[in-house]
């Protein structure tokens, strides 16, 4: 049997398990521990599962649990794709990167990650003047911070994402309903609670000396 | 109150196929021949990014396990 691991994130040390389907029809989302961090997993038959879009939603469902289940919690998302060859091999790399995941927790700790997209209507209407900057001033107060995405298209006049606190998720919410009434020609697109994908950026490599 | 959705599959593609944690697949699937695991982290809090380089020598560590050497053995 493999004893394969697909990993989805990493939270401080807690055990549980939930009844959602993983990647690949996992009928098992668990945890796996080392020193005072808990890994989300299921198993997994492969280390380079492909990707299909019902894979990438299975990755997103169950971090969205991991995220608000009883409570909520921080959590350092992986990137889609992330299997272990066992338990072991999991650890030894959890034991390197050590220090950069504690770290990374401690920095992100009690926040979830927000989407705001804002349109111009399609009849072509030019927006007024500064909402924009009246916008993004109002919801940068409310924000530990913001990355700027890209504004693909002219309509788009806002694209980023803002890294919450939870304890700030309601007057955010209602700070998103307040603009939306002021102008209400514009169309928003309100997206999350994400862990923070745009906020953490780690790349674990290894490295071989002496080809033997 | 105004609720986010997280039901959109170009937002969450958008986040979970670039970002996040990456991990090479020789590190994923071997304990043996790996000496050394770099670690770059670039954690977005405040207005001040913080960058972490780590290299940490793993090659001492652990010799019991690194000497399992068949259940080590890259999967292809």
């Amino acid at each position: 049997m493999s004893e394969n691991l697909y990993t989805y994130g990493i939270i401080e040390k807690e055990d549980f398990e939930l009844d959602v389907e993983g990647v690949a029809g996992a009928d098992r989302i668990y945890t796996v521990d080392y020193k005072n961090f808990s890994t989300v997993v299921s198993d997994i038959d492969t280390t380079e599962p492909d990707r299909t879009d019902e894979r990438v939603e299975a990755h997103n469902t169950v971090l969205q649990h991991v995220l608000e289940y009883d409570g909520g919690r921080t959590v350092v998302p992986m990137s889609f794709g992330m299997a272990f060859k066992s338990e072991r091999t999991l650890k030894h790399v959890l034991r390197g990167a050590r220090r950069a995941l504690r770290s990374t927790l401690n920095n992100i700790e009690g926040t979830v990650e927000l989407g705001v997209k804002i349109l111009t209507p399609a009849d072509g209407a030019a927006p007024q003047e500064g909402i924009q900057a009246t916008v993004t001033d109002r919801l940068a107060e409310l924000s530990i911070n913001e990355t700027e995405n890209d504004l693909f298209t002219d309509r788009l006049i806002v694209n980023k994402s803002y890294l919450v606190d939870r304890d700030q998720r309601d007057v955010f919410d209602a700070a998103i309903d307040e603009i939306g009434a002021e102008y209400d020609e514009l169309i928003i697109n309100y997206t999350g609670p994400w862990p923070p994908y745009n906020f953490v950026d780690i790349h674990i490599g290894a490295e071989q000396r002496g080809g033997g | 109150m105004a609720q986010p959705d997280s039901s959109s599959l170009a937002e969450v593609l958008d986040r979970v196929l670039d970002k996040g944690i990456v991990v090479d697949v020789f590190a994923r699937v071997s304990l043996v021949g790996i000496e050394i695991l770099t670690v770059e982290a670039r954690v977005v809090v405040s207005s001040v990014d913080t960058f972490l380089h780590y290299a940490e020598e793993i090659a001492k560590i652990e010799q019991a396990e690194l000497t399992a050497g068949a259940e080590a053995a890259p999967e292809v």
